[in-house]
C-alpha cells in the first residue's frame, strides 16, 4: 500500500500526517520543535508512520511546508504555508469559503477559490499581537496553561481594554492590571478581544466570503474563536484537527504534482 | 530665584533645579515600579545636592509619562513641549529632534523655537529602547556591552522580523546559522534605527538634528542613525536631561508670566510629599 505523507514544520510545532487517497487520514503526530527543525521533522514523521504501523518505504510522496521545511532530509516537495493551508482546509472542510489560520508566529487570512486554491490572502507575521505568540506570553505571565485560556475568557464579565496593540507592552500592562486588581478572566477576555479586533481587520482586508474556517493552534482556543465570531459577526467553524491543515495540504499538493509529473 | 523641572519617564526619572541665569543641579534615578512614591524622594535628594530647601523653589513643572504623580508640581506639561524647550536652549540651531526613550520614541520639528509638528511611537515596542533591552536580555548582556559590540560589526544582518516578541528567537536562529554575534547585535541596532528614521521622515529630517534620550547614549544607535540619515547628529552632554531642563525653563516662563500679570504663580500651598491615592 502506498500512502501520502505531509510535514508541516512550524516555529513551535512539527506536524506530520499519513494520508490514503481513498481512506483519508490514517495517522498523525505533533511534537515541539524545541530548537531543532531537523530532528523534529524526522521524529514526527517516524512517529506518524509508527502510529499506523507503516514504514518509510510505503510513502509514495512527501510534501513539506512551514518555517523549518528546508531542514527536512530526503526527497520531498515543498509548498508555501498559504497554499497548503488553503488546500488542507478545503479537504477537511469542503464547504469553507475562507480560512483564518492562527499560528505561533503568524496569522493568515485566506479567501479560497471553489477548488481550494488561494483567491486572496492577508498575512500578519511582522507583529506578535495578531499571532498565537501573544497567547503564550500572557499565559506565562498569568501562570495558566493555553488550554485554560478558552474557558476563562468566556467567564469574563468586564474584559479589560488595553491601551496598546503591542504584545510586549501588553505584557507590561497585564502586570499593572493584575496589580490594580483585575481578574484573570477579564484579562484573558480583553486579550482575546484585542486579538480578534486585529484579525477581524485582516478579514475585512481579504474580503472573506462564505463559511469561515479556523485552523492552527489559535483555533484550539474556544475563547478566541467566540470573540472572533463576535467581532466578524459570523459563525466561525473550527476545522476538525486544526493543527494538521498545513500538513494535510502539503501531502495533497505533493501527490498532485507527482501525478502531473 | 530657583526653578525645578522633573521628568518621570517609564524607566528613568530626571530632575533639574536651575537658578535664574546661574548654576544648575541635575539628578538621574531609575523610575522602578514604585514611581508613585518616588518624585518627592528624588526632589529631596536634588535639593540636598543644591544646598536648598523646598520653599526656595519658586515653581515646579512635571513632565513625562509619570507627571500626574507629582503632587508638589505647580504645572504639568507634555514631554514634547519640554524636550523641545530643553534642546532648543542647548542647540539654538536645532530643526529636528529625535528622542529615543525606553518605552517610546518621538520626532519633533522645531520652527522658530516652537513645535512645528511631531510624530510619536508608543504603540510598538520595536521602535523604542525596549527592543534593544529585550535583545540584550536574551543574550545575557548589558546595554553598554551591546552598544559597543554593534560598532565592531562589518556586515550587520538584516532582520526578517521586526517584532520585539520575536527578536530572541531570531537571534537564536541567526546564531545557529553561524552569523557572528556582533553582526546580529549590529543588525538589531540597524533595524531599530531604520524604523525610527522612517517614522521621523514623515515630518522631514532637516539639519541640525539633535538626538536625545537613552538612545543617544548608545554608540551603536548613534552610528546607525548617522549612517541612515547621512550626516552627523548633535547630542547633548547628558542626553537624558533635556526634558527636565525644558521643564525647568518652562517653570521659569510660567512664573514670570504670572508675576507680570500680578497673580500668585502657585495656586495653592504645596509641600514635598508623596502622592496619595485619595488625591
Amino acid at each position: 500500500m502506498a500512502v501520502l505523507a505531509g510535514l508541516d514544520v512550524g516555529s513551535l510545532l512539527a506536524k506530520a500526517v499519513i494520508l490514503d487517497e481513498a481512506e483519508g487520514i490514517l495517522a498523525h503526530s505533533v511534537r515541539l520543535v524545541a530548537g531543532n527543525f531537523q530532528t523534529a521533522a524526522r521524529d514526527v514523521l517516524n512517529a506518524a508512520l509508527d502510529n499506523c504501523g507503516l514504514t518509510a518505504g510505503t510513502v509514495a510522496s512527501l510534501g513539506t511546508t512551514g518555517l523549518g521545511a528546508g531542514f527536512v532530509n530526503g526527497p520531498s516537495l515543498r509548498n508555501t504555508e498559504i497554499s497548503c493551508q488553503a488546500r488542507g482546509v478545503h479537504y477537511l472542510l469542503p464547504r469553507a469559503g475562507s480560512v483564518i489560520e492562527i499560528g505561533d508566529q503568524s496569522t493568515r487570512v485566506i479567501r479560497l477559490t471553489g477548488q481550494g486554491k488561494v483567491a486572496d490572502c492577508v498575512i500578519s507575521d511582522k507583529c506578535a499581537m495578531g499571532s498565537g505568540r501573544v497567547l503564550q506570553v500572557i499565559a506565562r505571565v498569568l501562570r495558566i496553561t493555553l488550554e485554560e485560556m478558552g474557558g476563562l475568557s468566556q467567564e469574563a464579565t468586564r474584559p479589560v481594554s488595553f491601551s496598546t496593540g503591542c504584545s510586549v507592552f501588553v505584557e507590561t500592562e497585564v502586570i499593572s492590571r493584575i496589580a490594580e486588581g483585575a481578574g484573570v478572566a477579564d484579562i484573558v477576555g480583553g486579550l482575546h478581544r484585542a486579538m480578534a479586533v486585529k484579525i477581524g481587520g485582516m478579514a475585512d482586508k481579504a474580503r472573506l466570503e462564505g463559511d469561515i474556517a479556523a485552523a492552527g493552534g489559535g483555533a484550539c482556543d474556544p475563547g478566541l474563536v467566540k470573540m472572533l465570531e463576535k467581532v466578524i459577526g459570523q459563525k466561525v467553524l473550527v476545522v476538525d484537527r486544526p493543527l494538521l491543515t498545513g500538513a494535510v495540504g502539503a501531502a495533497l499538493m505533493a501527490a498532485e504534482s507527482r501525478g502531473r509529473g | 530665584m530657583f526653578f525645578a523641572g522633573i521628568d518621570i519617564g517609564s524607566t528613568i526619572t530626571k530632575i533639574v533645579i536651575r537658578e535664574d541665569g546661574g548654576r544648575q543641579v541635575a539628578l538621574v534615578r531609575p523610575t522602578g515600579a514604585g514611581h508613585r512614591r518616588l518624585a518627592d524622594r528624588v526632589m529631596e535628594e536634588a535639593l540636598e545636592q543644591a544646598g536648598l530647601t523646598f520653599d526656595r523653589i519658586a515653581f515646579v513643572v512635571a513632565t513625562g509619562y509619570g507627571r500626574v504623580n507629582v503632587p508638589f508640581a505647580d504645572a504639568q506639561l507634555s514631554e514634547i513641549t519640554c524636550h523641545m524647550k530643553g534642546v532648543n536652549r542647548l542647540f539654538p540651531g536645532v530643526r529636528t529632534i529625535i528622542d529615543i526613550g525606553g518605552q517610546d520614541s518621538k520626532g519633533i520639528k522645531v520652527v522658530n523655537g516652537k513645535i512645528g509638528s511631531f510624530v510619536m511611537n508608543d504603540k510598538c515596542a520595536a521602535g523604542t529602547g525596549r527592543f534593544l533591552e529585550v535583545m540584550a536580555d536574551s543574550l545575557g548582556l548589558g546595554l553598554e556591552e551591546t552598544g559597543e559590540m554593534a560598532l565592531v560589526s562589518r556586515s550587520p544582518v538584516s532582520m526578517t522580523r521586526i517584532c520585539t516578541a520575536y527578536v530572541g528567537q531570531e537571534i537564536v536562529l541567526r546564531m545557529s546559522e553561524g552569523v557572528p554575534l556582533e553582526d546580529i547585535v549590529a543588525g538589531v541596532h540597524q533595524a531599530l534605527c531604520g524604523r525610527i528614521c522612517s517614522m521621523v521622515n514623515k515630518i522631514g529630517i532637516e539639519k541640525e538634528v539633535v538626538l536625545t534620550g537613552g538612545g543617544a547614549k548608545n554608540p551603536g544607535v548613534v552610528k546607525y542613525m548617522e549612517k541612515i540619515i547621512g550626516f552627523p547628529l548633535l547630542r547633548p552632554a547628558e542626553p537624558l536631561l533635556t526634558g527636565a531642563l525644558g521643564a525647568s525653563l518652562a517653570a521659569q516662563d510660567l512664573w514670570r508670566k504670572a508675576a507680570a500679570e500680578g497673580r500668585a504663580a502657585s495656586p495653592r500651598e504645596r509641600t514635598l510629599a508623596p502622592v496619595s491615592f485619595f488625591q
